[in-house]
């Protein structure tokens, strides 16, 4: 099972990574954040947390744009190019295809936001003579968040088009993070607990001002990530079984 | 591995009805059964929305049947389980344009279960028997549509499966690529492995198949050998050479008389052969074949859809 799954997030991984696309939006992105110093509103005794928090954000950007590009497209041209008849008609499950599919684009957007934290730091270095390590933290937020969009956009694309699922995945991130907006700071508690939120991603505040976040919330982060991927992965999985190819 | 006696594929009572809303429900197939004997050939025909590529789809499991049930090899094929002796080469394949030929084979002989260490060397040997040898290392995005059906062919060929289902194989090959593909079928009949072969290409199928099963409108409007389908009963058909003219005993029972190049070609009667062929020998002609008079599939196949479409209506 696990090398079925490996095999296919393999070659969505290396086919992802091929795109131009990806190369043009990283190196677009690289620029922003060289440029970021640049701002005219910047510079009020706090640039480097100034600098560290726009560097995430424009990281969470690119990344939000390329992993629901990449995830709303791959399943529906697989389907219409009819290249998954040849992987489905091996003893392949739906899930493992859809799981291993997942799994690739998750590896990607790891990639690319390595790749983005690797530009941050070199920048951060060259402008205030820091590494600013602390930026991985909230990378890794960040790339929680992305597998979460990428199991969300895939499972739902797996029966509408691609333009429906680019907009249902723009409706569920921003959901995901309008819990106090929606539901108010203290007003309507007893929804807040099941409110599908992903605030809890969002560490950019404590790695910019602050020190970080403690290992049990970056547990508690992956805790989150895994129920919220596993239940959106199990509903992909029963929406694409019952569809016909 | 499967018993004697157990069908290599076996469909029963297949059926399937689209439905959307707001539209009416769709027939795509009505009712069709069918048996695949083992280490066979067996050819499924039927013109543009037959139900041949349904019937096929609910059979691997890619749609979900109204009705029906579906085997290979004794277990059912729509369970990813049940479909681990099986190869499939869908209709036009398209595979990830990234991969070179050999990426390709490797990545689906993964997914076919072939153990890793075994995998370079079927590969290569599978693109040497399909005649891609020396385009392994080739990006698909460089190949043409023939190359492409030869590496789809090789890929429903990877983990020697005992049941292989070819849609349109032949599709987009040149003449040479054409007869390769029958003789690749023939040597997996000989090698003991069951093809079911889905074509448009009559020729092709009356070439290799041992029986055939026609569909028309979602149903089964012929099936059987291949040899009792298109033989003519009581005719038997002669071809001669060595003649001006027919002698007048043979041109008496003589029927469908044709001549070209100086051959003779014409049927007669089974009980008169050895009158025929007598008479032919002492005018000094050369029987060159008597052979039992067959209807070519093409006309048989027109002529039985005609029939079942004013069946039909009727």
């Amino acid at each position: 099972m696990m090398r079925r799954v490996l095999t296919i997030a393999r070659a969505v991984f290396l086919d992802s990574i091929r795109r131009r696309i990806l190369l043009v939006v990283l190196v677009f992105a690289g620029i922003m954040v060289a440029f970021i110093p640049a701002l005219p509103d910047y510079g009020l005794g706090v640039q480097a947390a100034v600098y560290g928090e726009i560097a995430l954000a424009v990281t969470f950007a690119t990344a939000a744009v390329v992993v629901v590009g990449l995830a709303v497209t791959r399943i529906p041209s697989e389907i219409e190019r009819r290249t998954v008849y040849s992987v489905l008609a091996r003893p392949v499950p739906r899930w493992e295809y859809l799981c291993g599919t997942w799994l690739g684009t998750f590896a990607t957007a790891g990639m690319l936001i390595a790749a983005f934290t690797v530009v941050d730091q070199i920048v951060a270095l060259v402008t205030y003579g820091e590494p600013m390590w602390l930026l991985w933290l909230g990378a890794v937020g960040i790339w929680l968040e992305m597998g979460v969009i990428a199991a969300f956009a895939h499972s739902v694309s797996t029966i509408v088009s691609p333009i429906t699922a680019v907009v249902a995945s723009i409706a569920f991130l921003f959901i995901g993070h309008s819990r106090s907006t929606l539901l108010g700071e203290e007003g309507a508690l007893a929804l807040r607990a099941f409110y599908p939120s992903l605030d809890a991603f969002n560490i950019v505040a404590p790695v910019t001002h602050g020190a970080g976040v403690p290992p049990i919330y970056l547990l508690s982060m992956v805790v989150v990530f895994i129920g919220f991927v596993g239940l959106l992965l199990a509903l992909g999985a029963l929406l694409m079984g019952s569809r016909d190819l | 591995m499967a018993e004697p006696e157990t069908a290599a594929i076996q469909v029963q009572g297949a059926r399937k009805v689209y439905k959307a809303i707001g539209k009416p429900p769709k027939v795509a197939v009505s009712d069709v059964s069918l048996t695949v004997e083992p280490g066979t050939i067996h050819g499924l025909l039927g013109p543009n929305g037959a139900g041949k590529t349904t019937t096929l789809k609910m059979l691997i499991g890619l749609v979900r049947p109204t009705q029906g049930r579906f085997t290979i090899l004794g277990q059912d094929s729509r369970q990813p389980r049940g479909r681990t002796a099986l190869g499939f080469l869908p209709e036009q394949p398209y595979f990830p344009t990234h991969l070179t030929a050999l990426q390709a084979l490797k990545f689906y002989g993964a997914l076919a279960g072939v153990r890793r260490e075994g995998l370079d060397g079927e590969a290569l040997s599978l693109l040497e028997k399909v005649g891609l040898a020396d385009a392994g290392r080739v990006e698909l995005t460089k190949f043409s549509r023939g190359m492409l059906q030869r590496l789809g062919i090789a890929q429903a060929l990877l983990g020697s499966p005992h049941v292989v289902i070819l849609d349109e194989p032949a599709s987009g090959l040149d003449p040479v690529g054409q007869r390769d593909i029958r003789n690749l079928m023939l040597q997996l009949r000989a090698d003991g492995t069951t093809v079911l072969l889905s074509s448009h290409q009559l020729s092709e199928v009356e070439a290799v198949c041992d029986r055939v099963t026609i569909l028309d409108r979602g149903t089964v409007a012929s099936e059987g050998h291949i040899d009792d389908l298109l033989n003519i009963a009581g005719q038997t058909s002669v071809k001669v050479r060595g003649l001006e003219r027919l002698p007048e005993r043979v041109a008496s029972l003589a029927e469908e008389v044709a001549f070209s190049g100086s051959v003779w070609v014409f049927s007669i009667p089974d009980d008169a052969v050895r009158t025929v062929v007598d008479a032919i020998d002492d005018a000094g002609g050369v029987v060159m074949a008597v052979q039992p008079k067959r209807e070519s599939l093409e006309d048989y196949f027109t002529r039985l859809l005609e029939h079942h479409a004013a069946g039909e209506v009727a």
